[in-house]
Parts: C-alpha cells; structure tokens; sequence
C-alpha cells in the first residue's frame, strides 16, 4: 500500500519536472525570440522576462518533491556515514521532519501572499498586468504537492523504522552511497558508472 | 548571538539535518529569539520576490543547456580533435584531457559534468596506451574542476546573487585565471612526464592535414561559447537571456548531430530541475538568512571580533583561505560556499578586497574542494568511471594538480590583476 503510494507520488512528481522542464524550454525560446528582434529588428517585445520568472518560480516548486523523492537533498554527512544504521535512520527521519517544518511554514505563508493577491487582485507593476494570484497559484500548488510528498516521506520512514526495516529508512529518506549520487547526475547520458547508471 | 547560531547550526549540519532546512531553521530560530518572529511574517513574500526574479532564471537556464549538450554526443569527437592538436607535448593525451576539459567547461557551468563526460571518453585510452594510471586519472579530475571557473559557470552566479556582484563581470574575471591553471596542470603533466617517461604512455600519429580535418569537430562548442558569452560581453542579452540562446542553439547543435528526441529532452529536463530544485531550496533559505543576519547585524560582531584581533587584511586573508582549504575536504562545495558566503563576504569587503577578485579566489578554493580527499566529488566521478580499482589512486594522482591549484591562489593574491585586468577593460 505504502510502497505504491510512492510509486505514484514519483510518477506524480515525474510529470511536474516535465511539466516544469518543458515550460523552461518555451521561455527559453520565447526569451530568444525577444533578443532577436530586439538586435536586428530594433522591436521590443516587453514582457518575456517577467512571463519566465513566473515559469521558474512555479516550475521549481513543482520540482521539489521530485528532488526529495529522488533523495538529491544537500546533507553533510562527514559524520553521518560513520555512524551505525539505526542512528543513520533516526537521524534520516529528524532531517525530513525538520525540512517539513521549515517547509510548512513558508508555505503557510505563502499561502498568505497567494490569497492577499486573490482578495486585492493586486497587478504585476509592468505592461503586462498580471493578475499575481495566476502564477502564484501554480507556485503555491508546488509547494503544497511537496508538503504531501515531505509527510509522506516522514510517515512512510518512521513506520519503516517501528518495524525495524532500516534498509527501507535508507531506500525512502537516507542519503545516496556516491555511486548512487552520481549515476543519478549523469542519468541518460549514456556514461556507465560502477553502479550501473546509464 | 554569533555564538549561538554557530552551535545550532553545527549540530544540525553534523546530524546530516539537509542543508536548505539547516538555513531554514537557523533563520526562523534567530528570528524568533532577536526580531521576536517579525521577519518571518514576510516569508512569503521574500520568496515569492526572489523566486521569480530574472537573474536567477539563468540558474535553470544554463543547466539545462548543460544537460542538452551533453547528450548531444559532442564529446567524443572533440576529445579525438583535441588529442589532434595537444599530444605531441610529454605527457600525450594527458593534454587532452585538460583541452577538452577547458573547452566543455566552457559550454558547462558543472564540475561534476565536465568530469564525468570527459572521463568516460578518455578512460579506455590508459590501458590501450600505457599510461600511468593514477596521473591520467588525476588529470581527469582535475580538468573537469574548470567547469566551474571557466564562464558560464553555475557557481559564479551563486555567488554574484548572494554578495550582489555582477554576473557578467564575474565572467569576464574568470577567463584568464581558467586559462593560467589549465596551463598550469598542463605544466605539471609536462614536468611529471620529463622527470618519468614512461608515464607519457604511447604517442598518437599526429599531422597537421588530419589537425586540419579535426577543427569543424571543435566548432560547436567555440560556437555555443561565442553566442553566450560573447553577447553577454558585447552587451546584446543579459546572462539570462544569453542563456535562454544557449539553449535554443544546443537544442539546434543536437538536431543537427541528430541527437535530439523527446527521450533525449525527457531526461535533459529531469536532470535540470533536479539539480535546480536542489540549488533554488538551498539559495532561498540562504538568501533568507542573509536577509536575517542583515537585520540583527551579525556581521559587524564578526567584523569587530576581527578586528580586535588585530590582524592585517593579508593575514585575515590568508585564515580564510586555510579554512576553506580544510573545510574543502569535507564539505560538497555548493553548500559550502552557499553557508559561508554570507558571513565572510562582509569581511572580505570590510578589508577592502574586491568582490569580483573573491569570486574567483573562492571558486579557485571550491575546486581545490572538490578533487581533496575525503569528500571531493569529482575524486568520486571519475572513480566511478572505472570498472575497478582503488578510490586511492585517483585522490593520489589528484594530488600535483592540488599543488598546481595552490599555486593559482598564490598567483590571485600576488597579482590581483590576472582576475581584474579584463573586466577592467568593459567596465
């Protein structure tokens, strides 16, 4: 039950960095296309920053629990990897519950700003006029799918851990050997590293 | 107050607590115990601004151009125009190695990157020829650390948001100083290789009709670096737009290599917002804390406390360096310099150095970092490249190249100008 739950939550968070990642590319061309006629044609087409900045302010909360789920996380563990499985566990699931604390609160309050910009129907101040509760909405959606993604981590981590299976403490929330860091950076770039990525 | 926030914050780094929730934490605790929770209410906010501004999207931007250019499959044939050019000098495709490093780093903004795809295509030529392993794959290490000082570069535009330094300037101050320790690993290749000839493995038939045949397999990448760099340089496009060209004009060098897929874009957008999600968590919390630290002037404590110590900016430098050299063993270098910065920086502008020339001082010290043992990630990547053998070896052969490094960070603090000089001449 849990295990699939997962498995959807990844193939859930999956389509989000396409979603994202397509979304950066169309800004990168629309952003190209401003520069273009800009240069040689002496045409301003205001606006191509702004709509990018929304792109990747929305695109990267969008990402986030894909980053989690995938364990790319920044942790230090100079001291962590000497430690023995069951502290590495206890200490996997406070890292967790801590970024979902900090995480909740900003989303708390980015909440806030989202629902201010609905009641005030407050405007970019540019030409284009953009209501801001329409990429704030996108942005907050990020946020809220990575507060799902962060508890189920942390509810999924800690039963493991109560049923004493620290491998699965590791697999869900634990830091990745170096191998795997690695074939993970290089994914589909056709390099093979010792474990295997392709 | 200093005291304080540096116990908190070891005790969460030393529990391996992720780095993004560290800053968060220590940001939100500070608040409440100085500022009684006020800052906090503007949380959303600060994010929302920062989140969406114009210069951060060349983060994303020049990763993703990353991603397709390394799947675009112009390595090998530039690697195999490089050994063209570069092997006849002692040390044979060792010179490769770094040629081809400097050049990829140069479409890249990722050490990890620019090792692993260099490595992967160079590995099998150390049996094949009979190189010295532990050197060759030191070189590769090594070579691959350019990526971030050789513009574009990820880490620089880090840096420029956080101490408010500008980007484009950051650039042209990283050119010359790439180009000195390219030289100067080359250099240690060349003296290990006269003093040791049967390091320099086995010689590779070299004309100058083939050289000649090589140089369009050089030209998508000098391609790529002109439009990007040269219109950020010529005033065309900001680094961000310069980057949204960039990867426009990869997405065009991969149709042409016929390399570009769905697949292919599918993985490229997995791999950039992975990596940009992992470095937007980090730099908002740090961003924040900044703003934090700001507000209850932690800095100026900082700066006091230097001050009655009463060492001169030189020697202050000199301890600064030292401990990011130590820290460089331990720490993976983004998060280091992301936690660092912003209380050094104050420091450093205090003493009157330049902002631009720290820039490329600490990216000097970052890639220091990241082939020094225990922790350097690029010892790692190219480590894992090999099907066996000991991590020793690479940290070994590593090891003059760390020496040619320190020699960079003496050649930056005796002649500032090798990073100033150019930005110098445009701005």
């Amino acid at each position: 039950m849990l295990q699939r739950l997962h498995g959807a939550l990844e193939q859930i968070s999956r389509y989000a960095v396409w979603c994202g990642g397509a979304a950066l590319l169309a800004a990168a061309v629309m952003v190209t296309v401003d520069v273009l006629l800009r240069k040689f044609f002496s045409i301003t087409m205001s606006g191509s920053d702004e709509i990018s900045g929304y792109v990747f302010a929305a695109g990267t909360t969008w990402a986030y629990s894909y980053c989690l789920l995938h364990r790319s996380n920044v942790r230090i563990d100079a001291l962590y990897s000497f430690l023995p499985a069951p502290m590495k566990a206890v200490l996997d699931i406070v890292g967790v519950t801590l970024l979902l604390g900090y995480m909740a609160l900003l989303t708390d309050k980015a909440i806030v700003t989202f629902v201010t910009s609905w009641e005030n129907g407050s405007v970019s101040i540019s030409t284009l006029a953009v209501p801001l509760w329409i990429p704030q909405l996108f942005w907050v959606a990020g946020l809220i799918l990575f507060i799902v993604t962060l508890t189920f981590v942390a509810v999924y981590a800690l039963l493991s851990l109560v049923t004493g299976n620290l491998a699965q403490v590791q697999r869900v929330a634990g830091v990745p050997s170096m191998e795997e860091g690695i074939a993970e950076e290089t994914h589909g770039m056709g390099i093979q590293t010792r474990s295997g990525g392709a | 107050m200093a005291f304080w926030s540096i116990v908190i914050m070891l005790v969460l780094v030393l529990g391996a607590v992720p780095v993004a929730a560290v800053l968060g934490v220590l940001s939100l605790s500070l608040d409440q115990l100085y500022m009684d929770g006020r800052l906090s209410l503007a949380l959303g906010e600060f994010v929302w601004d920062k989140s969406k501004e114009f210069i951060l999207v060349a983060v994303p931007m020049f990763i993703l151009l990353g991603e397709i250019m390394l799947r675009a499959g112009i390595a090998q044939k530039m690697y195999a125009a490089v050994i063209q050019w570069l092997s006849w000098l002692p040390g044979g495709l060792m010179h490769a190695n770094i040629g081809s490093s400097t050049i990829f780093a140069a479409t890249s903004g990722s050490s990890v990157a620019t090792a692993a795809t260099v490595g992967t295509v160079a590995y099998p030529e150390i049996e094949k020829r009979g190189y010295n392993e532990r050197l060759f794959l030191g070189s590769l290490a090594a070579g691959g650390t350019l990526g971030i000082l050789i513009p574009p570069s990820i880490n620089l535009i880090i840096y420029g948001l956080i101490t408010d330094t500008s980007v484009p300037e950051l650039y042209l101050a990283g050119i010359f100083p790439g180009v000195i320790l390219a030289g100067l690993f080359m250099a240690v290749i060349i003296v290990a290789c006269i003093a040791r000839p049967n390091w320099g493995g086995q010689k590779v038939e070299t004309s100058w009709g083939r050289r000649l045949r090589t140089l369009p397999d050089l030209l998508p990448p000098l391609l790529l670096f002109l439009v990007v760099v040269g219109s950020i340089y010529a005033g065309i496009a900001t680094p961000t737009e310069a980057a949204s060209v960039g990867v426009v004009f990869a997405c065009l060098l991969a149709a042409w290599t016929r390399t570009l897929s769905i697949s292919m874009l599918k993985a490229a957008f997995e791999g950039t917002m992975r990596t940009t999600a992992m470095i937007m968590l980090i730099i908002l919390a740090a961003v924040f804390l900044n703003f934090i630290l700001g507000f209850i002037g932690i800095a100026q404590v900082i700066i006091q406390a230097i001050a009655d110590m009463g060492l001169t900016p030189l020697e202050t430098m000199l301890i600064i360096i030292g401990f990011y050299l130590i820290l460089g063993m331990f720490m993976e270098t983004l998060s280091m310099m992301l936690t660092t910065v912003p209380i050094v920086f104050p420091i450093i502008a205090h003493l009157g150095y330049d902002p631009v020339w720290f820039g490329i001082m600490i990216t000097v010290l970052m890639e220091t970092a990241l082939i020094t043992p225990p922790i350097g990630v690029n010892l790692y990547v190219v480590h894992g490249i090999r099907p066996t053998g000991k991590f020793n070896d690479v940290a070994i052969g590593a090891g003059p190249f760390v020496a040619a490094m320190l020699g960079m960070i003496i050649l930056l603090l005796a002649l500032p100008d090798l990073a100033l000089w150019l930005p110098g001449q445009f701005y």
